[in-house]
Order: structure tokens, then C-alpha cells, then sequence
């Protein structure tokens, strides 16, 4: 019984790093359109440039600048490639060219940082369990939470009261009449897409901190958040959390009767909603009905 | 906002840039009247190994300059040719086949997994061609899936579990859980631990099987530590070696319980940070013998080859040793022949400028093992690299191999 409260309760955890990763593939995806196959190549920037600039920024400051890095970048990768796409109806391109863009990013972290995993630290203070029974739950695990929380927190504050925010919401909906109001949507987009790029690096930046950093990183947590994405529903932020959530609690409770099927178990997860309520959890009807 | 250079432009730079990087190449083949001997080389450059990888192509890319300097094999040059296979077993066999069909190779080297070792182990064999396995570790191979043209350079998981087992029961006790990479290495490694625990009369209190890749371990680690083990053997390794060990060091079991095991690699040890480096671990091979001859001279070259800081591993070895096991093979045969060459490799025992160990090293001829040493030992915690481990001992791999009546190899040479 014990057992079954720590996998559920580090589950919890676990999905409140998913909702993290899903916040900004949600956010990519209702206003761009884009299924960005590159997220987990964004995390693996956010995560190498807060390392690079920790011993010159401190832990702190390189979780701020990293991340923000991140969303720089993916602004200058929307103006360049994705934005030529957008006039393209079927989504396959982008489909196709955030793939390639995925596996060029990680050529390259291998060219500029090595294919040797490195060690990135986080600070001595965080870096322990909280209670001696509680093992599982550390200083950085809880900073994790936080941070999340912040960040989803202030994304909804940003979206609901902003004008900018509200024009994305509303751009979501229906793209055409929010053009034709006179709202620079190209703008809107850009601004949106580093948006969720800065999501993927600070995920990136926080993850580093738990499993090091490797060029390959980003292509194990992709999958989980597209999944918490269809599951949560194609379109709502709200949904991406709860099915970040609700994947990482399911996997931890398989863990204790059945640890082989705990990765197998968030797809079996997404097949169910797929065919009982294909627009997802939180979803709006239309994009997958 | 539209910049001034056309696609065609760039098309044509491209073009230009591709003709340059062709043309050393193409001068240096051209005049030499023998076309040179091509050696297949599988190995990782992606994926969860990657780092391990490198360094056996780096070996081997030491070795094959070692055989030019000297005017090749069979008075042929050699030339690597280098397929990436990120770990990943059916992509080696297809990556094998290439080789063997495409490219035309003499041999084929490499590979990390055990996985993928096996899968091209079959393909060679259908093609009749030697394969030196460098890094896969799983017993089988020169085991119950043994070929008359598979050969291997690293131990087998029963020779890491037998040199390592030992001491972990003697320092830290007998109640043991097994933290277990869920393919063909962590299996065979696993179950080589079980039999030496049942052997010293020890507790098995079970295991967790973790797929290859696994990021997050902490259901892994919350179910081991539920079953207060005395020892938590951890037979993962790479990528996963390092996660594993980070969180459990970030959670504070190495306070509860003794964490050690397996196989552990200069890479692993590179990339930890102090507060997960620490336990027990096997080693293969070790940069620092100061008593061995032609160790320092080969750090140097390797150092000298490849100038950015890092040091040789067991990995650079394997590579090292694997291609010149192929190479001296060639050589005693007087041919590229594989049924001759494989002949030749039997009992055949490796130079000490080869070697770098001090005990024999030789291929055994009943199932084309090699006898290379054991390095067990305990991780330094503030070490910097590279003086990150503490070798305690040296053990023969005839002290630790299962003899070749038990290993149920039965070559099977074409009649």
C-alpha cells in the first residue's frame, strides 16, 4: 500500500514535468498549426545553453537565460522556415520539416557539445530528500513543481487578460476573422511559437538537473507530451496539463504491479481516449471529430 | 528582408564545396595500383551509447593508421568504413547487409549493444564473413549463438558478474536487488549475478527490468529501496547508468544502501556528477598502468590523435584491439579468406604493444572469446577526470571466463 502511494504520488511529479513539455507543444500547435516534431530539439537547447551559461550567470540565472535563448532561437527558426508554411493547408510540411529540423538540431548539439553526456549540477541545497521516508521527494523536485506552476499560471494570466493573450486565444478559433480585424497574425504567431519554444527550454534546463544532458534527451520526453497533448485535447492548454498529470500518475501506479507495462500504459491510455472521446479530454470538438 | 544570394548560388556552393572535400581523397586512391582492404565498422554515433561508440571508432581509426604506417595488410592499405546503427538491432542487420553488399568490406568490427552485436553476428554469418564484436557483452555470443566467424573482444557478462560479484558480498552483505536493463545484456548479466548469489548462499530479493533509454528511474529506485537490500546491484550502463546513479545519489540511497554492480565505463564516470560517482563497478580496460608496458606510449598517441582532452576508455581499447585482431588474422592467414583467417585467430594471443594488460590475452579456440582482464574497483567521488576510478585489482579472463565445456558453444564450421 505504501508502495502504491509513492509510485502515485512520484507519478504526480513525473506529470507535472510532462504538463510542462505538453504546455508548449499545445500552445505551438493551436495558433501555428504546427505539429513541432522539433519540441524535444528546443528542450535540448534550452537545456546545453543553461549549462554553458551557469558558471557565468550562477544556476539562477542561467534557468532564465537559457530558456529565453531557446525562445530566441525559435523565433528566428518561425521567420526563416516555419512561417513559409503557413499558407500550405495540409499539414505534412511542417510535419516533415520540424522532423528534419529535430534531427539537425541534434546533430549539431552532438557537433558543438560532444556526444559524451555531461554533468549539469544543480544547486547543493536542492539537491536532497526532504524527509528520510519521503526519499523520493528532493528540494529540486519541489522547485520543479513550483516553477511549473508559475509558468501555467502565468501563461493563463497572460492569455485570459492580455490583449495579446486574448488575440491568440481568439486566433485559435478562427484565424481568418482575426486577420481581417487588422491584428498582424504573422506577428501574433511568431511571438507564440518562441513562446513555446521557451516552455521546451525551460523544461530542458530543468530536466538537466535530473538526467544530465545528451544530445538525444529531447527524443524520449517528446512522445509522452504529444501524448499528454492528445489525451488533455488538441486545442485546450488546461487539457495539456491534465493529461500531463494524468499519464504520470497512471505510469507510476503501473510501476508498482506491473513495471513492464508502465511506458506501454500511456499509450493504452491515449488509444482509450482516441476511441471514446477523440477530441480529447478538454478538447474542443473539430479537430480530431 | 529577402537576402540577395539565389538557391542556385547556394546549390552551386554546395557542389563546389562537395568536389573539394572529394578531392584529396581521390588523388590519394588514384596511382596506388591495390585497392584498399575495407573493414566494416557498426558502431553507434547516436542514441543511448553514443559516447561509447565513439570511442570504439576512435580505437579503431588508431589502429587502422598504426597498419598504414606500416604498408597495410597483405601489402594493401586499410580503410574504415563507418556505419552509424544508434543501438538499435534491426538497423544493424540492415546496416551489416550494406557492408557486406554495398561496400564490399573484408570484416566487420564494432558495437555496443549486445543486441545489436547478436543480430549482425547472424547476418555476417549467413555471408560468410568475419565479425569482431568489440563491445557487446552478452554471454551467448561466444555462447549458445556462437559462429565459426564471430569473435569477441570485450568479456562476456559472466566474466564482469564473476570478477565483481565477489567483493560486493564480502564488503557489503548478501540481500541483493537488481536494477536491470530490460534487452539482451541486462538478462544474461542478471542471471550471471543470480547463479555466482545462489553459488555465496546470499538472498535474491528480485529485480526491476528498465527498457534501454529509460530517463526517469525513480519508480525503479522507489520499488528497490521498499525492499531494503543490502546491495542494490546496478546493471545498467551508459545513458541509463548515468540517470539511474544521478537520481539515486539525488534521493540519498547511497546512505541506505550499498549501490554497485555491472559494468561501468570512463564515459559513465565522466559524465556523473561527484555525488553519484561512487561504488563498485567493473572496468574492462584502464588508462593508468604504469607497470604495463606500451600503455603510457598509447595514451600519448591517443591523446596526441585526438586532442581535445579526453582520455582512452575500454572502448577505445575494444575498437583498438578489434581491429588489429583482424588485421594480425589477415596477416598470419596470407589472406582475406574467412574461413582461413578465422583459423588463424584461433589461440591467436595479442601482442603487448596490442594487449595493454598485463595478463595473457588470446582468443580461446573452442568459442572465440578472448581472455582480457577484469578491472574491478570503486568509483572516486572528487576525482577529476581523467582520475575518476580506483582499480583494485587486475584479474585474468581465464580466472573469471566459465570453461568452454559450460559455455554451450559448438562452432559450426561449413563442411
Amino acid at each position: 500500500m505504501e508502495l502504491l502511494f509513492f509510485n502515485a504520488f512520484n507519478g504526480l511529479i513525473q506529470g507535472v514535468f510532462y504538463a510542462l513539455m505538453a504546455l508548449g507543444l499545445a500552445l505551438i500547435l493551436s495558433l501555428n498549426s504546427v505539429i513541432n516534431m522539433a519540441h524535444g530539439g528546443f528542450l535540448v537547447i534550452g537545456g546545453y545553453l543553461a549549462f554553458t551559461l551557469t558558471p557565468y550567470l550562477g544556476f539562477w540565472g542561467a534557468l532564465v537565460v537559457g530558456p529565453l535563448l531557446a525562445g530566441v532561437i525559435g523565433l528566428a527558426v518561425e521567420q526563416t522556415l516555419i512561417r513559409k508554411l503557413y499558407k500550405r493547408a495540409d499539414p505534412l510540411y511542417s510535419l516533415l520539416l520540424t522532423f528534419g529540423l529535430a534531427l539537425i538540431i541534434q546533430d549539431l548539439t552532438r557537433t558543438i557539445w560532444g556526444a559524451q553526456g555531461l554533468p549539469a549540477a544543480v544547486p547543493e541545497a536542492l539537491d536532497r530528500p526532504l524527509s528520510s521516508t519521503l526519499f523520493f521527494i528532493t528540494g529540486y523536485r519541489v522547485v520543479i513543481i513550483e516553477i511549473t506552476v508559475a509558468a501555467a499560471a502565468g501563461l493563463y494570466l497572460l492569455l485570459r487578460y492580455t490583449l495579446v493573450g486574448i488575440r491568440i486565444r481568439a486566433g485559435t478559433r478562427d484565424l481568418e476573422s482575426v486577420a481581417a480585424l487588422g491584428v498582424n497574425i504573422y506577428k501574433l504567431r511568431a511571438l507564440n511559437f518562441a513562446m513555446g519554444c521557451f516552455f521546451a527550454g525551460l523544461a530542458g534546463a530543468l530536466a538537466s538537473g535530473i538526467l544530465g544532458l545528451t544530445p538525444p534527451m529531447g527524443d524520449s520526453l517528446l512522445m509522452p507530451s504529444f501524448v499528454a497533448v492528445i489525451v488533455g485535447g488538441v486545442g485546450s492548454l488546461g487539457g495539456a496539463v491534465l493529461g500531463g498529470l494524468l499519464i504520470g500518475v497512471a505510469a507510476g501506479i503501473t510501476t508498482t504491479y506491473y513495471p513492464a507495462a508502465s511506458e506501454a500504459v500511456i499509450y493504452f491510455i491515449m488509444l482509450v481516449v482516441l476511441v471514446i472521446r477523440p477530441r480529447g479530454l478538454m478538447g474542443q470538438e473539430s479537430v480530431f471529430e | 528582408m529577402r537576402s540577395k544570394v539565389t538557391r542556385r548560388e547556394v546549390l552551386k556552393a554546395g557542389l563546389g564545396a562537395g568536389v573539394l572535400a572529394l578531392g584529396p581523397a581521390a588523388i590519394l586512391t588514384y596511382g596506388r595500383g591495390e585497392q584498399p582492404i575495407k573493414i566494416g565498422d557498426i558502431d553507434p554515433l547516436t542514441g543511448n551509447y553514443a559516447a561509447e561508440g565513439e570511442s570504439q571508432i576512435r580505437g579503431a581509426k588508431l589502429a587502422v593508421a598504426e597498419w598504414n604506417a606500416k604498408g597495410g595488410v597483405l601489402g594493401r592499405e586499410l580503410e574504415l568504413v563507418i556505419e552509424d546503427n544508434a543501438s538499435n538491432a534491426g538497423q544493424s542487420a540492415l546496416k551489416a547487409s550494406k557492408l557486406i553488399d554495398q561496400d564490399k568490406v573484408a570484416m566487420i568490427i564494432g558495437t555496443v549493444s549486445s543486441a545489436a552485436a547478436l543480430s549482425v553476428s547472424q547476418v555476417a554469418h549467413q555471408a560468410g564473413m568475419i565479425y569482431m564484436v568489440t563491445g557487446g557483452h552478452t554471454d551467448p555470443l561466444t555462447g549458445t549463438q556462437c559462429h565459426w566467424s564471430t569473435f569477441r573482444i570485450c568479456t562476456t557478462t559472466y566474466m564482469l558478474a564473476a570478477g565483481l560479484a565477489g567483493t560486493l558480498y564480502k564488503n557489503f552483505g548478501g540481500k541483493w536487488y537488481f536494477l536491470t536493463p530490460d534487452y539482451a545484456f541486462g538478462h544474461t548479466l542478471q542471471s550471471s549475478y543470480e547463479a555466482i548469489l545462489k553459488k555465496l548462499g546470499g538472498t535474491n530479493l528480485g529485480f526491476s527490468l528498465s527498457p534501454l533509454g529509460t530517463n526517469d528511474f525513480s519508480s525503479y529506485l522507489i520499488k528497490a529501496a521498499s525492499t531494503n537490500p543490502d546491495v542494490l546491484i546496478n546493471l545498467t550502463d551508459g545513458q541509463d547508468r548515468i540517470n539511474s546513479l544521478k537520481q539515486a545519489a539525488q534521493f540519498g540511497l547511497f546512505k541506505k544502501f550499498a549501490i554497485g554492480g555491472g559494468l561501468s565505463e570512463l564515459e559513465v564516470l565522466r559524465a556523473l556528477p561527484p555525488e553519484a560517482r561512487v561504488g563498485w563497478a567493473t572496468l574492462e580496460w584502464w588508462w593508468d598502468q604504469p607497470n604495463v608496458p606500451h600503455v603510457k606510449e598509447w595514451v600519448a598517441s591517443y591523446r596526441k590523435a585526438n586532442p581535445d582532452g579526453s582520455y582512452p576508455s575500454a572502448r577505445t581499447w575494444f575498437g583498438y584491439a578489434g581491429l588489429h585482431a583482424v588485421a594480425l588474422g589477415a596477416a598470419r592467414a596470407k589472406s582475406l579468406e574467412p574461413v582461413k583467417v578465422a583459423r588463424a585467430l584461433e589461440g591467436m594471443e595479442l601482442p603487448p604493444e596490442v594487449k595493454l594488460q598485463p595478463h595473457r590475452v588470446y582468443f580461446r579456440a573452442a568459442d572465440h572469446q578472448l581472455m582480457s582482464s577484469e578491472y574491478p574497483g570503486e568509483a572516486i567521488p572528487n576525482g577529476t577526470y581523467p582520475d575518476q576510478f580506483k582499480v583494485s585489482q587486475v584479474i585474468a579472463g581465464d580466472d573469471v571466463a566459465l570453461p568452454t565445456s559450460e559455455t554451450g558453444c559448438k562452432l559450426d564450421y561449413p563442411a
